[in-house]
């Protein structure tokens, strides 16, 4: 045998994991082109139209924009703060309703009591489209109530630093961690008693405006449209901030070597509480972007998406503003489009599955060792 | 028990330790003991106690720097050259004694306003921000401005001009004495009264150690008073006006640079004879 043999053969022993994903992944391309074309070869192939993949992909961009903008915060905190936040879910969640109470305020107001649409609840007879929650009928209340959630989520984020986080600043990561376990419950559970814990509607399916254009044969609606507008807009400022203004220059700083930082004369608490405004308030505007994205809302959705944002930053090398925004995009595609061989139920292993993949392979993520930069 | 007994062998040791300093003084010191200066010190330490939590390290320090001199501190290993370094800079646990700046007590005061009294600090390790440019590395230095000083970076390219050319390259790929220059040249971003340099040689291959004491030179030559700790000792010695020499976190000599080096006691016990 040749000597490319045997180098492909020791690579193989070398690397046992990386071949049995490369294998896997080719086996998933190979069926999904039999799958496109039509063709069925025993356990192979079947029918899949490329309108179903092309949705798939682009549903999977959205959901990934999301879960991205969320965990820029939470991979900003580590590496700031160097703890694992496990508040930041409920912090989603604080936007989600703050958000979407401002936006029905604004919306439905004169017709409905005040108390009902703060807490985003349809009163009586008027239900979510009464209400007229859309982007296209009340594009004014949607987007205040996106600045809303920012603001309000921001606001709580630096309450709880103040509260729990700053008194415990020199702990190490793991008492802070648990702070944060503790301090997500309370969050969650007053969410639950302001705004109670039935899951219900929030906006408007309104039929005409459903599809807003088609290019490519995908059907895009005017919601997914907005978030991503809007996440892509947060993504770019967030970008444009760190890179090129002196507050994103000494979170970088910060990142890199907080003890540096220190003695440059870097005003740590200032950067700290910038951290927090800024992680907090992407968070609350992902969360108002889910109910957009999903039509639903409930207290505890950010609590549950947390894993997947958790799997998010990472995928993509936890510390890194970039790779959490990609490790998002990765999450939410292999989250939609895992439902092309596998039951919907399952969608979220298949995320896992990925994240766990990466952790074995390549430890330290996508964008690992590259920190904030 | 345990504890009677490491105090009786702390004692032998430390009767030892007078034993032979007196021996050594008797026979063949000719190094100064005089720790404080008598004109004016822009840096003046006096009866210095300080460490880490409840750790003392320094007990009694005493040392001036005056406008515009260049000082060394060496001694042994553990001897507690870095921690004096650290204290001026507010980064230890101030125990007792005073530190004055310029005449004003800055012991207390937190590293942000130390810089801003005009004291620039080089720590050994880790001192660059990898992740950041050169350029943002300098412009890190003068965060407490509210405009970055152009000016002052085109002084310090010309300095280094090798950071020049480097602007836009991340520091984490410079070389060691590279890093060094940015190290410094961040230090130097708010044009300081005395620049503390920890063990600047630190690291560095043989070939650059002189160099780099070269540019410390110059920018002690610019008028910067230079406060430095430095294992290398007989070259810093060699550079120095003044030097210390610190045993056990005390004062044990001081005097010019090139008397220290002659003196025997301090070449047996520092500097390998």
């Amino acid at each position: 045998m040749g000597t490319t043999d045997s180098s492909i053969v020791d690579a193989a022993r070398a690397r046992p994991g990386l071949l049995f994903v490369v294998l896997l992944a080719g086996l998933l391309l190979v069926d999904l082109a039999a799958k496109l074309a039509g063709v069925g070869l025993g356990p192979i192939g079947g029918s899949l139209s490329v309108d179903r993949l092309g949705s798939n992909l682009w549903n999977g961009v959205v959901i990934g924009l999301v879960i991205g903008l969320a965990g820029i915060g939470l991979s900003m905190t580590y590496s700031i703060l160097s703890f694992a936040n496990f508040s930041h879910g409920d912090l989603v969640s604080v936007g989600a309703f703050s958000g979407w109470g401002v936006a029905f305020l604004i919306a439905g107001l004169g017709d409905i009591p005040v108390r009902a649409l703060l807490t985003v609840r349809d009163a009586g007879n008027a239900s979510p489209g009464a209400i007229g929650a859309h982007i296209l009928t009340t594009p004014g209340a949607i987007l205040v109530g996106l600045v809303a959630a920012f603001v309000v989520t921001a606001l709580l984020a630096v309450a709880l630093d103040r509260a729990f986080y700053k008194p415990m600043r020199d702990r190490d990561g793991i008492s802070l961690l648990i702070a944060s376990i503790g301090a997500a419950l309370i969050v969650r559970y007053l969410l639950q008693f302001g705004y109670g814990s039935d899951r219900r509607g929030v906006t408007a399916s309104v039929d005409a405006s459903n599809l807003a254009f088609d290019p490519l044969g995908l059907s895009v609606n005017a919601h997914e449209l907005t978030i991503l507008v809007a996440a892509v807009g947060l993504m770019l400022a967030m970008h444009g901030m760190l890179q090129h203004t002196k507050l994103g220059t000494a979170m970088r700083a910060m990142a890199d070597n907080k003890d540096l930082a220190l003695i440059t004369g870097i005003p740590a608490e200032r950067v700290v509480t910038a951290t927090w405004i800024i992680g907090g308030g992407l968070a609350g505007a992902s969360g108002y972007l889910y109910v957009l994205l999903r039509g639903t809302i409930q207290f505890d959705f950010g609590w549950l998406l947390l894993l997947l944002i958790f799997a998010a930053v990472i995928l993509g090398g936890i510390g890194s503003v970039y790779g959490a925004i990609v490790g998002g995009l990765v999450i939410g595609v292999v989250f939609t489009t895992s439902t092309i061989w596998i039951p919907s139920d399952f969608n979220q292993a298949a995320a896992f599955a990925v994240m766990i993949l990466m952790l074995l392979l390549r430890p330290e993520g996508l964008f690992g060792g590259v920190t904030t930069a | 028990m345990t504890a009677d007994a490491a105090a009786d062998d702390a004692e032998t040791t430390a009767a030892e330790t007078e034993a032979s300093e007196a021996g050594d003084s008797d026979a063949t010191a000719t190094a100064g003991t005089d720790h404080a200066i008598d004109g004016d010190a822009i840096l003046r330490l006096r009866d210095l106690d300080a460490g880490y939590g409840d750790l003392q390290i320094l007990s009694d320090v005493v040392l001036d720097v005056a406008d515009g001199e260049y000082v060394t501190v060496v001694g042994p290993n553990g001897a507690g050259k870095s921690t004096v370094m650290k204290t001026v800079f507010g980064l230890t646990t101030h125990m007792g004694g005073t530190v004055e700046f310029e005449g004003e007590p800055i012991h207390g005061l937190a590293p942000e306003q130390i810089i801003r009294e005009g004291v620039g600090f080089v720590p050994q390790n880790d001192n660059v921000f990898p992740g950041l440019s050169v350029r943002e590395n300098l412009e890190m230095g003068a965060y407490i401005l509210d405009e970055v000083p152009e000016d002052q970076i085109e002084t310090i390219y010309d300095r280094f001009p090798i950071l020049r050319e480097r602007s836009e390259q991340k520091a984490g790929t410079l070389s060691g004495g590279q890093r060094q220059m940015v190290a410094m040249g961040r230090a130097l971003m708010l044009d300081p009264d005395l620049l503390l340099l920890d063990e600047p040689s630190a690291g560095l291959a043989p070939d650059l150690v002189s160099d780099m004491f070269d540019r410390i030179d110059r920018i002690n030559d610019g008028g910067t008073a230079v406060l430095m700790v430095e294992q290398n000792a007989k070259e810093a010695l060699r550079r120095c006006d003044r030097g210390y020499v610190l045993v056990n976190g005390e004062n044990r000599y001081t005097d010019r640079g090139d008397v220290l080096l002659a003196d025997e006691g301090v070449r047996q016990d520092f500097l390998g004879g």
